[in-house]
């Protein structure tokens, strides 16, 4: 390949036909092929081409004997990598062989990339004769590169453009959340402030206890809102911490000498839908303990417990007091057409059981998701279930 | 009761809320000596009655100024500020000087429970156990006593 010393006649004419030597022959390949070869003679001033083949002369647009006896450096223009051109000057430098991407210009002007292997050629004694250079046109895949990389860059932008409406809609609508919370809470205690007001001014001691009890069963529901949206789930209502307050409420107002009170329940979450109708039930059956079921200085144990059981939740409020009270027109019954509402309203069931002595309400109330729409709430009032 | 009757000034400007608070301290051998809507009334009602207890609410007529209200309160001498509130999340970490937070809606008994702990506080016994339904400031930023 050393000899390869043809170019001199660099024009791209047919080969001599007089005695194949072997020279001849690789020269004759060389100037077949469709890659685009160049060599250069470093021993010339200014390292000038010395031999073209068609190919690289169909790549560039110029004749062959425009281009030999020139450097290279004409194929370099305006958008060419400096950086990308002192590699180049390196390796010659250093003897080396490289290879690089070069931003080349056609005869017309037309820019090209072309992707450049040179190669060092040394004589027997090792000196670097010429330089052998391979071209290729990778105009395409560069240009397909950056489409690629311009569609890359346009994804992620979009991407984060669309984080950031996402994450400010999410913060609108926590900040809205905390809003209507704040206002939900305000409200109940201006509301239950307002009916123990009325209950301080009335001088119906009945009144009074209507009144109360009303406060009562709004202080539920006010626990209920002090606890909704303290999960990390908004959309779920933790049952014991609600058990707990209530309790502590509840025990506040009986006598502990006289009933004694206890309270299982397991942590539980509900669905928060249901924790304003189940917070009331448990009330009402409380409170319907607490009254009734201990007349005069009557003694006894009230005990609440709450468990889940597969996918539905067993509440029972039970007592060893009187048992039920025979007449129905119970100036409380009030409470009991609640619990008979509130429990249709969760699609439950309710027995009550007279265990003389003592009381056992059971309430089954489905959790499945959607069970507890409020859908059905009180279209008949006054038929409570038979009890 | 435990302790002497306190003097308690009420920064609230929902006009029930106050009303309805006034009785229940009445009632629980305590002592309201004003109600305060904004934050200006509320300083200045504090400076010229040195009560012994504020009740102060986040929200106030002039916004949500009940914050630099606690601050300031909390700075005098004798006084102990309890917030209440339905905004705890508005409240500072240091609790702006504030002893603790009674969230809204508050049960009665909360607040008696709240006034006979002070109470207690006041009278310089031994705080008993922090009652129900009050969070305390963490122990460094508690003021008042």
């Amino acid at each position: 390949m050393i000899g390869l010393d043809a170019p001199r006649q660099a024009e791209a004419g047919p080969a001599q036909a007089t005695g194949l030597s072997n020279e001849t022959r690789f020269a004759d390949a060389f100037r077949a092929s469709e890659t685009p070869m160049i060599m250069t003679d470093p021993g010339r001033p200014d390292n000038p081409i010395v031999f073209a083949n068609p190919a690289f002369c169909r790549v560039t647009g110029y004749e062959a004997h425009e281009v030999i006896g020139r450097n290279c450096r004409f194929l370099q223009g305006p958008d060419t990598d400096p950086a990308a051109i002192a590699r180049v000057r390196e390796a010659v430098a250093h003897g080396e062989p490289i290879q690089v991407d070069l931003l080349n210009y056609r005869k017309d002007g037309r820019p090209f990339w072309n992707a450049m292997s040179l190669t060092p050629v040394r004589d027997e004694r090792g000196t670097v004769s010429s330089y052998f250079a391979l071209l290729s046109d990778v105009t395409g895949t560069r240009q397909a590169e950056r489409a690629l990389m311009r569609e890359k860059e346009f994804l992620a932008q979009d991407v984060e453009a669309r984080n950031r409406a996402l994450q400010s809609a999410l913060d609108q609508q926590t900040a809205l959340l905390h809003e209507v919370d704040h206002r939900v809470k305000n409200n109940l205690q201006v509301i239950s402030s307002l009916v123990l007001l009325k209950a301080r001014r009335a001088q119906d001691a009945a009144c009074r206890v209507v009144l109360r009890s009303m406060a009562d069963r709004i202080g539920a529901l006010a626990t209920v809102h002090r606890l909704l949206y303290t999960l990390d789930d908004v959309s779920r209502f933790d049952l014991r911490d609600f058990a707990d307050d209530f309790a502590i409420e509840l025990g506040a107002g009986i006598d502990p000498e006289r009933i004694s009170l206890t309270v299982e329940v397991e942590a539980l979450a509900v669905p928060a839908s249901m924790a304003a109708p189940l917070a009331l039930l448990m009330h009402e059956l409380a409170v319907n303990a607490v009254r009734h079921a201990f007349p005069g200085d009557r003694r006894g144990r009230i005990a609440i417990t709450a468990r889940r059981e597969g996918d539905r939740l067993v509440l029972e409020v039970w007592d060893d007091g009187i048992g039920l009270p025979d007449a129905p027109a119970n100036p409380e019954a009030f409470g009991r057409d609640l619990v008979g509402m509130l429990v249709r309203q969760l699609r439950g069931s309710l027995v009550v059981e007279d265990l003389a002595p003592g009381t056992r309400a059971h309430v089954v109330l489905p959790l499945g998701s959607g069970s507890s729409g409020s859908g059905s709430s009180g279209s008949g009032p006054g038929s409570g279930p038979g009890r | 009761m435990s302790g002497p009757a306190l003097r308690v000034l009420i920064v609230e400007d929902e006009a029930f809320i106050a009303l309805e608070l006034e009785c229940l301290i009445e009632e629980a051998g305590h002592v309201p000596v004003g109600v305060a809507a904004r934050s200006d009334e509320a300083i200045a009602l504090a400076r010229d009655l040195a009560p012994d207890v504020a009740l102060v609410d986040v929200h106030l007529a002039d916004g949500p100024t009940g914050v630099a209200v606690a601050q300031d309160l909390s700075g005098r001498p004798g006084l102990t500020v309890l917030f209440t509130t339905a905004n705890a999340k508005r409240v500072p970490l240091d609790f702006a000087g504030a002893a603790g937070i009674i969230s809204k809606p508050y049960s009665e008994r909360v607040i008696r429970a709240a006034l006979a702990y002070l109470a207690g506080c006041h009278h310089g016994g031994a705080p008993t156990d922090a009652p129900d339904g009050v969070v305390l400031a963490p122990l460094a930023d508690r003021g008042g006593d």
